[in-house]
């Protein structure tokens, strides 16, 4: 396909999505340009506005970077939802159960501990599909939902706030609680570390031996096979790393934002971030970018809601609409391949040309 | 079928060829790879469309526009990869796809009962109830035959079909074919195996590059004649500078090395091979003889179930293909696309898949990607890979420049054997001849090459032995002289040992 | 408290509600069985569910027919299933991310779509009156499974022929082994002379119906009432019921009535003030599903459809 088609295509898609968007603000009675200025006054208008875009990101960056990881070497970890439940469990029982007198040296080791929870719990999943040969698919969710019900678990027995009947951990105690920065605004340093991860994870991605064996066993398992790369090493390392990433989430919702454990503490996050990797095509200095601006499209709609009561369910509309729109990408493709027609009118115009 | 022509992209595949087959007769298509035998097949039963030409049934023309027109019209195949579903039972394949009496009911009673009869007509012993994954070879491909007649099938097409049977079973096969035969139908069996076609046949059509040379009587022909047949062509004497070399060490020794797939199914037998420094050892022989096999079991790709191999004199028994490439071998793979290339990477990644991890490309597990881009750079350059540039996806380059770069990958290594599976397939001749000169520089530097090829030219005009395999088998090596005579190459690829071939010329 | 367990109001009160429970469930999985049996794995079970839930709410609030709305929700559960079959098929893209976004799109479609009715009812929140109980007479009256099984209603009951309708279908008729083939080795199914494409998008068509019917019927059978992501996954759910009852009608239907139950027990355990953490009894089927896998790939039998989420090329022609 030449390139000037391929342009009118994709500029008919994000004028699909544009209109999209103008379309359901009209169904919900408000004017357009009002909205866009709410909109944008959501999210530049304020620094609580503006640092809750990074808040919101923060977990999208690090679940984006563990789905994009796993995706990498062709994993297709549809797990991020529970390895982010492990981790926050994982966490914060280390937080709560350490004596206190360990006093905020318990703050890494719940990080770690985060980590490494979100990683072994992609291990039973990854090691399934490379030994047994089970599809990820329906696996990674089932480990989900197993890892929600630990969380549900845990936080009505040995886990749940003294004296409360209420599903949740006690408070964080204050000296472990990942520290605000702008006071007032919830603009915490999970955010620097979600940052620091995706520098990280894309230089270990791209710029190591290990990162570059992963990549290679992504694109062509057989090729790296026959050329002496190890595929279940790849395979079990990346899944183990990106469920780390994944864990780090949940580190960060409970340590960063609500310090306290409690159910549903990540909102579908991890089903999200399947998208973030998907529009970031896997690279994690793009996941960073599409976190901060899926974060965004939320804060702003958020603002709609509020002012003008656009419902800010249309941010899910739209991030599912961009996908298949992204989706759509082999059409041309595809109906040149089905109906030769197209293609021979082309070459002829050529030829006429 | 009268004057087809199919030409795929690059490639006409089939070149007006008429083809005639008469009732009740086995009518054999003998060639070699690529002479287009399956491709002719394919568009009789519909999976192809021809591009030209036209295909009569009892002198009407007919339109076979896809596998159930060919199916109504009484034309059945068997796929040489058999077309069943391995989950289901045998009665259930042999049904799939009909509307036997009753549709869209089953009536798994009276359908066993007329298949059963088909059974014993015919002497096919399958046992219909049974899932086909617990079946043997043998028995699935009597089920893929009961399904072409069980849809009153009166031509049958065969691909290949013995290439997966134990001799015992394709006595019993022909034993089957001929009561097929003498019930009125008619047989189209793609084979190569001389011997196997002298006994069954009727008649036997050969294909040479698309076109078809003759069609002549199996009773008034021979395996020599039809083995010229189907070379056909006189070699021109290699016009390669051969350097004499020391050709006394041995690098590299095969032995007794045997392989089952899962299974058991025995695709390698026996294989005792050497190849000395300084040589090229040729593995010449039909598609699908074990030449791939053969190549992954020597570079780790797959584990052998019996036998050893020695690299030096040392045994690489578990070695993993990481060592035995840091031990010496360097491979280009048949299958460029799936196993030699990365075809979404880009240049400069695929020519370090090698030596990513060692000095300079990489230092304590960093990568340098200014080392990888200067090397792939200096590699592109020293093997005329042309390439816009480093960064270029590969899936973009030509065969040529994709296989070339292959070449430069592998010839990196320090050590003496290359082994080169269809190093020339489906290139043009520039980029064919190039890959020639380097193999033979690198023999001219005292170093082995074994070179599996299809292409007998290519093996003539290369090597200095040449090893015969035929299933599985080594058929025998002989020197490349120059009055080697192709017929006696052909005799062997057609499954005669080396002693029986040179008693028949 | 066990005194209030172990007697048989307690025990005919919860059967009752496990096959309540199940039945939307069942519907779900019995359709995503057929989809997956064709090599279509769809995880947008969600969507389809979600918008079948929305639409025949909707359509029974504007216009008082049950049978409208279940019809409405039926159709809009199939649009989704055949886009996904559509994305999947036709442009052979990646099947999960396709089910990811498909459930993303329809669960912000439906809160918005809700959200603009809420805001035009002016105040009340809206509401329909739910399917009627039909008793079967006689059956009714048998201790425990009576009021369970047969005091129900019309889609409860249409369920029960639907399970004996695809045993036919699956093991008795030519259709159900070409479904079969489709999904084990399409190459094979297309040299034998069958629609592979056509029976796959049709296999997605009855997925949707049967997803949008599950919707339909939480909302319009059993809620009376729509509120945001009123399925509250209960796509994955019916995913996971799936694999768990082996892809066979029957085990899919236990499966959901084991699902039903756990659900079931918890709220009565709730209930009751029961002092134990009752998330036991949910998770408790996602671990089993999660060996049966693992029995099934040591096995070696009854695994996935051998082409299961893998798009069909054919060679050129």
């Amino acid at each position: 396909m030449d390139v000037k088609r391929k342009a009118i295509f994709t500029l008919a898609r994000v004028v699909a999505v544009l209109l999209l968007s103008t379309v359901l603000i009209l169904l919900s009675g408000a004017d357009p340009i009002r909205a866009l200025q709410a909109f944008l006054s959501g999210i530049f208008g304020s620094a609580h506005g503006f640092t809750e875009v990074f808040v919101r990101a923060t977990p999208l960056i690090f679940l984006g970077l563990g789905v994009a990881i796993t995706f990498r070497t062709g994993f297709f970890n549809l797990g991020a939802e529970g390895q982010l439940y492990m981790g926050a469990l994982a966490s914060t029982a280390v937080v709560l159960l350490l004596p206190a007198s360990w006093g905020s040296l318990r703050l890494p080791i719940a990080l770690v501990s985060a980590f490494l929870a979100g990683g072994i719990w992609v291990l039973f999943p990854a090691w399934m599909k490379s030994r047994l040969g089970i599809s990820e698919t329906v696996n990674t969710i089932m480990f989900n939902y197993i890892a929600i019900m630990l969380v549900g678990i845990c936080i009505r027995t040995f886990l749940q706030e003294p004296g409360s009947t209420l599903p949740q951990t006690a408070i964080i105690p204050e000296d472990c609680i990942l520290p605000l920065l702008l006071y007032p605004t919830r603009f915490h340093a999970g955010t620097i570390l979600s940052l620091v991860a995706a520098v990280l994870a894309w230089f270990f991605l791209c710029r190591t031996t290990t990162g570059f064996e992963m990549q290679m066993v992504g694109m062509n398992k057989r090729a790296a096979l026959c050329t002496g790369l190890s595929v279940p090493k790849s395979l079990l390392l990346s899944a183990v790393i990106g469920g780390g990433l994944a864990g780090l989430a949940g580190f960060n919702e409970v340590f960063g934002v609500q310090h306290r454990l409690l159910e549903g503490v990540s909102g579908g996050n991890g089903y999200t971030a399947i998208l973030v990797a998907l529009l970031a095509l896997n690279h994690p200095l793009r996941v960073v970018l599409m976190s901060v601006g899926l974060a965004a499209l939320q804060v702003g709609a958020a603002t709609m809601q509020r002012t003008l009561g656009i419902p800010n369910s249309i941010v899910s509309i739209i991030i599912g609409f961009i996908v298949l729109m992204i989706l759509c990408g082999s059409l041309p493709e595809i109906l040149e391949e089905n109906h030769p027609i197209l293609r021979k009118r082309k070459e002829n115009i050529r030829h006429v040309e | 079928m009268h004057g087809i022509v199919k030409d795929f992209p690059g490639l006409r595949a089939v070149d007006h060829v008429d083809l005639q087959v008469e009732e009740g007769e086995i009518h054999a298509l003998l060639g070699e790879n690529g002479a287009g035998k399956t491709t002719l097949m394919n568009i009789l039963y519909g999976l192809y469309r021809a591009d030209e030409g036209q295909i009569f049934w009892k002198d009407e023309p007919v339109d076979v526009s896809c596998p159930s027109e060919a199916i109504r019209l009484g034309i059945g195949m068997v796929h040489q990869h058999f077309m069943l579903v391995r989950k289901m039972t045998a009665l259930e394949n042999i049904l799939l796809g009909m509307r036997p009496e009753g549709y869209p009911i089953i009536r798994r009673q009276e359908q066993l009962q007329q298949a059963d009869i088909l059974c014993q007509k015919y002497g096919l012993k399958v046992n219909l109830r049974q899932r086909v994954d617990t079946l043997s070879v043998g028995e699935q491909q009597r089920v893929e035959i009961l399904k072409a007649l069980f849809r009153d099938a009166k031509v049958l097409v065969l691909d290949e079909p013995t290439s997966v049977l134990t001799p015992q079973e394709t006595q019993e096969f022909f034993q089957i074919l001929r009561v097929l035969r003498d019930e009125g139908h008619s047989i189209i069996l793609i084979a190569h195996n001389l011997s196997e076609i002298l006994s069954i046949s009727d008649r036997v059509s050969v294909l040479r590059d698309g076109k078809k040379v003759c069609t002549i009587k199996t009773s008034s022909t021979n395996e020599r004649e039809l083995s010229r047949y189907m070379i056909g062509r006189d070699f021109l004497a290699s016009n390669f500078y051969r350097e004499a070399t020391d050709q006394s060490r041995e690098i590299l020794r095969f032995q007794n090395i045997s392989l089952h797939n899962s299974e058991g199914v025995s695709l390698l037998r026996d294989v005792c091979l050497c190849v000395h420094s300084g040589e090229i050892l040729g593995i010449a022989g039909i598609d699908g003889n074990g030449q791939t096999e053969l190549a992954e079991v020597l570079m780790g790709i797959r584990r052998q179930s019996g036998g050893d191999i020695l690299l030096d004199g040392q045994s690489l028994g578990r070695w993993s293909v990481r060592r035995r490439w840091e031990a010496g071998l360097a491979y280009i793979p048949a299958d460029r696309h799936q196993d030699g290339l990365i075809m979404d990477a880009d240049v400069k990644d695929n020519t370090a898949l090698r030596t990513y991890y060692q000095p300079p490309l990489s230092r304590t597990h960093i990568l340098q990607p200014s080392q990888m881009r200067d090397q792939a750079a200096a590699l592109t350059e020293d093997y005329q890979v042309k390439t816009p540039s480093v960064a270029t996806q590969v899936r973009l380059l030509s065969g040529g420049n994709q296989q070339k770069l292959i070449l430069a990958r592998e010839l990196q290594s320090k050590g003496n054997l290359l082994v080169a599976c269809q190093p020339t397939r489906g290139l043009d001749i520039g980029a064919a001849e190039y890959l020639h000169t380097r193999l033979m520089d690198r023999r001219n530097q005292g170093r082995s090459v074994l070179l599996i090829s299809t292409d007998l030219g290519e093996i003539l005009a290369l090597s200095d032995r040449i090893a015969v395999i035929c299933s599985g088998k080594i058929m025998g090596v002989v020197p490349n002289t120059p009055d080697l005579s192709a017929e006696l190459l052909g005799l062997m690829m057609g499954g005669s040992t080396l002693e029986e071939a040179k008693g028949w010329m | 408290m066990w005194n209030e367990i172990w007697n048989l109001a307690f025990f005919t009160a919860f059967f009752s509600a496990s096959v309540r429970l199940a039945v939307p469930l069942a519907y779900a999985a019995l359709g995503e069985m057929v989809s997956q049996k064709a090599g279509i794995l769809n995880i947008g079970l969600e969507a389809n569910m979600l918008s079948g839930a929305f639409m025949g709410f909707a359509v029974t609030y504007w216009t008082g027919s049950l049978l409208l709305g279940f019809l409405a929700g039926m159709t809009t559960g199939a649009c989704f299933s055949l886009l996904h079959a559509f994305f999947s098929i036709y442009l052979r893209q990646n099947q999960n991310v396709i089910g990811t976004a498909l459930n993303l799109f329809v669960l912000g479609l439906t809160s918005y779509l809700f959200q603009v009715i809420v805001n035009q009812a002016s105040g009340a929140y809206p509401q329909v009156d739910i399917l009627p109980t039909i008793p079967i007479p006689l059956l009714t009256n048998l201790p425990l499974v009576g009021d369970a099984l047969f005091n129900k209603d019309i889609i409860t009951y249409l369920l029960y022929i639907l399970i004996v309708a695809l045993v036919w279908f699956l093991n008795r008729t030519m259709w159900g082994l070409s479904l079969v083939s489709i999904g084990e080795n399409p190459r094979a199914a297309d040299t034998v002379g069958l629609p592979v494409f056509r029976i796959k998008y049709l296999a997605a068509l009855f997925n949707g119906l049967m997803g949008g019917l599950g919707g339909a019927y939480l909302v319009l059978g059993q809620l009376g009432v729509f509120s945001e992501n009123v399925t509250s996954g209960r796509g994955y759910i019916a995913l996971s019921l799936v694999v768990f009852g082996r892809r066979k009608p029957v085990g899919i239907c236990l499966a959901a009535l084991f699902m039903g139950a756990a659900n079931a027990l918890q709220f009565r355990m709730q209930a009751l003030g029961v002092d134990m953490p009752v998330q036991m009894f949910t998770g408790l089927p996602y671990v089993l599903t999660v060996i049966v896998l693992i029995i099934s790939a040591v096995k070696r039998t009854d695994a996935d459809p051998a082409a299961l989420g893998k798009p069909y090329v054919r060679t050129m022609r």
